[in-house]
């Protein structure tokens, strides 16, 4: 219940000052550059790393970003820019 | 995100992690905050990725207690680079060898060029460079400059009038000027011989020509010794005039001689410095004390070091201190009527020609005024009084 809570603070707060949601909502923020890079902000680290397939873990649920030659260019803790060639990138709910 | 240049400086290094689940350590790594680059998966157990050479030790902390394997590929940047390059250090040494082969070449003498001069002088010039250490294959800055070469050249050699020494490089250029010898003058034109200033004739050596005085006459300026006419009053034949006049003529010098001199001298004490030099300091390498001489004379000579063409910004300096001593000269009065007399002697014999002879000399008044003595002398000399007068003919 406090959680909800919690979130609809937020969200009103994001709401009435107008503020990008990332900031206050521990969002992912995710950049591409057509297929070649993508750039996540706000991840919370790496769960499994292949040529064709990079699970970062998110606050809530996992992001899956599945390609080819895929490589990781930079990896710092809050930030991942993932090189190569992009065809999904998908979220994973629990 | 960090710099890659910096990166390069500090040095990056290749590292290749087997184990299972490498994410698992890439996540630890990320947390303690290290920055890692370029992670490729080369196959299912192990991963590649690139850290900072400065961060290796979180890597080692990182792997320590854990079942993952690490090895380092190859390393890259400033530190691997030097160790490399101390390695191959043959190859700093050849450059370095190189570089100063070069610089030891541009600081020699390479050549000696003499202009202008006839075989003889030149070879002269050459023995006498030689004597002084002046050859080819010499390194330059333990030569004497372009100047003192200069001077010791005119000093020693006689015959001649100028030499310009120029160092070009590392070759000397010497223009020589010669001395012209006199040539014997040939006056084919007819003449008379006339006197040059008043005199008694005491010897005539006449070639060619009418003499018109005789030995022990009494001649003034411009008179008329031997004629160019000769022959018969009707048929006068016109020639030229040759012989020599000896007569006595007469000067007068005023001399004076101080009776006491100071003079300065090198005693021979000398100490030299010498400096490195660069950018307005200099470094002393040699000579490292200064010496205390009361009175002393200093010479600086600084020269540039030479790389090939160039003048380089550095130098070699040499400061000599000279000792000098005042010296008193006294003397009495008769030595200084002594020296006064072989001075005026010797001024003399400088302006008379080559044929005349001092045949007597006489002091006609001395005092002594100031410490200086004064003396009048007359001087009698037999020289040739003869010179030429040409005949213009026409009338």
């Amino acid at each position: 219940m406090t959680r909800t809570w919690r979130q609809r603070f937020k969200q009103l707060v994001v709401r009435t000052m107008d503020l990008p949601q990332d900031v206050i909502m521990d969002l992912p923020r995710i950049t591409m550059i057509g297929q070649l890079h993508i750039y996540i902000e706000n991840h919370r680290g790496l769960l499994a790393f292949s040529e064709t397939e990079v699970r970062l873990m998110l606050k809530h649920g996992q992001l899956l970003i599945s390609g080819s030659a895929l490589v990781i260019k930079t990896i710092l803790p809050e930030e991942i820019l993932i090189e190569g060639k992009i065809d999904k990138v998908l979220f994973i709910n629990e | 995100m960090k710099n890659p240049w910096t990166n390069l400086m500090t040095g990056v290094v290749k590292v290749k992690a087997n184990g299972k689940g490498t994410e698992r350590l890439l996540n630890k790594l990320m947390k303690a905050n290290v920055h890692i680059w370029d992670v490729k998966r080369k196959d299912a157990e192990s991963i590649i990725f690139t850290i900072d050479y400065s961060e290796v030790f979180k890597l080692r902390q990182a792997v320590r207690k854990s079942e993952y394997k690490v090895s380092f590929i190859s390393g890259s940047g400033g530190p691997f680079f030097l160790k490399r390059l101390k390695k191959n250090s043959g190859f700093i040494v050849g450059l370095l060898a190189f570089l100063l082969c070069i610089f030891i070449l541009s600081n020699m003498v390479w050549g000696i060029k003499i202009y202008e001069a006839d075989p003889a002088t030149e070879h002269e010039i050459r023995k006498e460079l030689d004597s002084i250490g002046v050859k080819v294959g010499k390194i330059q800055f333990f030569l004497d400059s372009p100047e003192t070469i200069q001077r010791k050249l005119t000093e020693s050699i006689g015959r001649l009038t100028y030499v310009g020494v120029d160092l070009k490089g590392t070759i000397y250029h010497l223009k020589v000027v010669e001395k012209k010898q006199p040539e014997e003058v040939i006056r084919t034109g007819p003449q008379h011989l006339v006197a040059k200033k008043k005199a008694i004739i005491t010897d005539m050596l006449v070639e060619k020509g009418q003499a018109k005085v005789n030995v022990h006459d009494y001649v003034t300026k411009g008179q008329l010794l031997v004629s160019g006419i000769i022959g018969r009053e009707e048929k006068p034949e016109v020639v030229s005039a040759t012989g020599k006049i000896m007569g006595e003529t007469w000067y007068k010098a005023t001399v004076k001689m101080p009776l006491k001199t100071r003079f300065s001298v090198y005693n021979g004490d000398e100490y030299s410095n010498y400096y490195l030099t660069g950018g307005g300091f200099s470094l002393p390498v040699w000579g490292f004390s200064n010496p205390t001489y009361k009175q002393f004379e200093e010479e600086t000579v600084s020269r540039p070091f030479h790389f090939l063409q160039w003048e380089l910004p550095i130098g070699f300096k040499t400061k000599t201190q000279r000792s000098k001593e005042i010296i008193v000269r006294e003397y009495t009065k008769e030595q200084a009527v002594v020296q006064a007399k072989m001075m005026a002697k010797s001024d003399l014999e400088k302006i008379l020609g080559e044929d005349a002879s001092i045949v007597g000399e006489k002091i006609l008044h001395e005092r002594i005024e100031n410490g200086k003595i004064i003396l009048s002398i007359h001087f009698q000399v037999i020289e040739n009084i003869a010179t030429g007068l040409p005949i213009i003919q026409g009338d």
